[in-house]
């Protein structure tokens, strides 16, 4: 019974993660179509910015939102420059484009903060929580890690529900080419929607990296783990996207902590590999067909 | 020689999709508050014009003057704030959003809360059907409630000219009857200038101040509505009643 109350709980803090990877995936493919692969890559250096400003203040406040800002900035910027000449163009054009960009950003990493493993630091105790003597399998930080994660994307609900521009983003999404003709500037969109996908991937790489080292390619694993938890959720889905991560979270701490745990990246291959054979366009999303 | 009047000025436009031009020098003049149909058979480029005007098509040659601004060549988001709203055919609502959102978007244009939602008092008081609907998906919506929902949201923007790709398209009869009555009531009311593309000759004349008709990208005729419908020999080429 304990065991089973660690693992639900702990696969629901990791899920988390997955979740914030899942939403900034869903942001950029809601608004642009295309499938940022080099999402791992912003959360990294991202977290790269937080690494540097806790080091030299000492303060992880001031790093936390370092790297926020600078996943906003990241996301604009990388939309304006580089992403918006392949937007409309065949779908293989900004494939090529994000992954060149994946690499880019792992191989800038390595330059500028060295290839070696890094320690980050959790805003709070990673010491497991207890109930008299009964383990919860979860810690202050895992804790602080699911509110940030709800905490963001109840506040990304609320803008694209209740907000004018929450409603250009939906309609962006939708429909780019009826936006533009009733004089959205839709350009405008699309950079805040990667911005905010690079928010998403800032926190994602903050609030993981204590539990993973820091290193250029730290983040692989969590992106692949996140792009299934958007595929889970159906990548148009923004609910979705938290409902199939912590599903993956969950599903994924049962099968490492009952079948064992090295193998759980295969599990969560196998998962993707599985939803997409029966239900390419997710649990979550409507009946439309998928090209990727 | 552009008539300083007009509201809309098209003036010898050359466009179309790489290769050989659809419009081959068209030229129209809008004056406000008046309906112009384009009329011709398909593929006559009636579609294209309208298209070239919002600014979906960049024209190769010729000029396209909003109020006295050339607006040729810029993009479709820049022309629709110049003035210009283009409800295309097959109308276009968006399908996921609720009949509000759908209302509200049109205005985003707009500076100002408060502008926005008088925009919104007025498109209800105007079309009550939207207002009791206002929380629906505007894809539960039938043909011609849509293409009302369309021309409202076009109006939320408090357009100069408004660009109507065959509104009456697959719409009952009686449809057509309702569409075209709000067309003349908008005119009347509000003086707004109309582009109105028309497989419909008929209907399209019986409210048109003006009409014109394209044939294989040129303009053959081009006069004052009555006179168009009473010309037999053009009506039995080219207009089909």
């Amino acid at each position: 019974m304990q065991e089973f109350v660690e693992f639900t709980l702990g696969g629901i803090a990791v899920g988390m993660i997955y979740a914030a990877i899942a939403l900034s995936l869903v942001l950029v493919w809601r608004g642009t179509r295309v499938l940022n692969y080099s999402q791992g890559g912003m959360a990294m250096f991202t977290t790269y910015v937080a690494w540097v400003v806790i080091r030299d203040t000492g303060d992880y406040w001031l790093g936390f939102f370092a790297a926020l800002a600078a996943g906003l900035a990241l996301g604009a910027f990388l939309e304006s420059t580089v992403v918006r000449p392949t937007i409309g163009k065949a779908p293989l054009n900004s494939v090529i484009v994000t992954i060149g960009l994946l690499i880019l950003l792992e191989g800038a990493a390595g330059i500028i903060y060295g290839g070696q493993y890094r320690s980050f630091p959790a805003a709070f105790s990673v010491r497991g929580l207890k109930i008299g003597s009964f383990g919860l399998g979860i810690s202050e930080a895992d804790l602080f890690t699911a509110a940030a994660v709800l905490a963001a994307a109840l506040a990304l609900f609320l803008v694209f529900e209740y907000t004018s521009i929450g409603l250009r983003l939906r309609a962006t999404a939708f429909s780019p080419g009826v936006s533009r003709l009733l004089g959205i500037r839709i350009g405008r969109v699309l950079t805040l929607g990667w911005a905010l996908a690079g928010l998403f991937g800032a926190l994602a790489g903050v609030l993981v990296t204590p539990s993973t080292f820091l290193y250029p390619n730290s983040m692989d694993a969590i992106f692949v783990l996140g792009f299934t938890a958007a595929v889970i959720g159906g990548l148009d889905s923004p609910v979705g996207a938290v409902i199939g991560g912590v599903l993956l979270g969950v599903l994924l701490s049962y099968a490492g902590g009952y079948l064992g745990s090295n193998l759980v990246l295969v599990y969560g291959l196998a998962a993707l590999v599985l939803v997409l054979m029966i239900r390419p366009s997710g649990l979550f999303s409507g009946a439309a067909t998928r090209r990727v | 020689m552009p008539d300083s009047a007009a509201a809309l000025t098209v003036e010898g436009i050359v466009a179309g999709y790489g290769g050989v031009p659809v419009l081959n020098n068209v030229s129209v003049a809008a004056r406000p508050g008046t309906i112009t149909a384009v009329l011709g058979a398909n593929g006559a480029g009636k579609t294209t014009l309208l298209r070239t005007i919002s600014g979906l098509v960049k024209p190769r040659q010729g000029r396209i003057l909003v109020d006295g601004a050339n607006v040729a060549r810029r993009p479709p988001e820049n022309i629709a704030r110049a003035g210009v709203a283009h409800v295309p055919e097959g109308q276009g609502v968006i399908t996921e959003l609720t009949v509000e959102e759908n209302l509200r978007l049109g205005g985003l244009s707009r500076r100002g809360g408060s502008v926005r939602s008088a925009a919104l008092t007025d498109a209800y008081r105007r079309f009550p059907m939207l207002g009791e609907r206002k929380k629906r998906p505007a894809g539960l919506l039938s043909g011609g409630e849509r293409q009302i929902l369309v021309i409202a949201r076009a109006l939320m923007s408090a357009p100069r000219v408004l660009l109507l790709d065959e509104p009456s398209l697959g719409l009952a009869p009686r449809m057509v009857t309702q569409v075209m009555d709000l067309v003349r009531g908008l005119r009347d009311d509000t003086g707004l200038t109309v582009l109105l593309v028309e497989q419909n000759a008929r209907s399209a004349l019986a409210i048109a101040d003006c009409g014109m008709v394209l044939n294989l990208g040129k303009v053959v005729a081009a006069d004052d509505a009555a006179v168009l419908a009473a010309d037999v020999a053009l009506r039995r080429h080219y207009l089909g009643f």
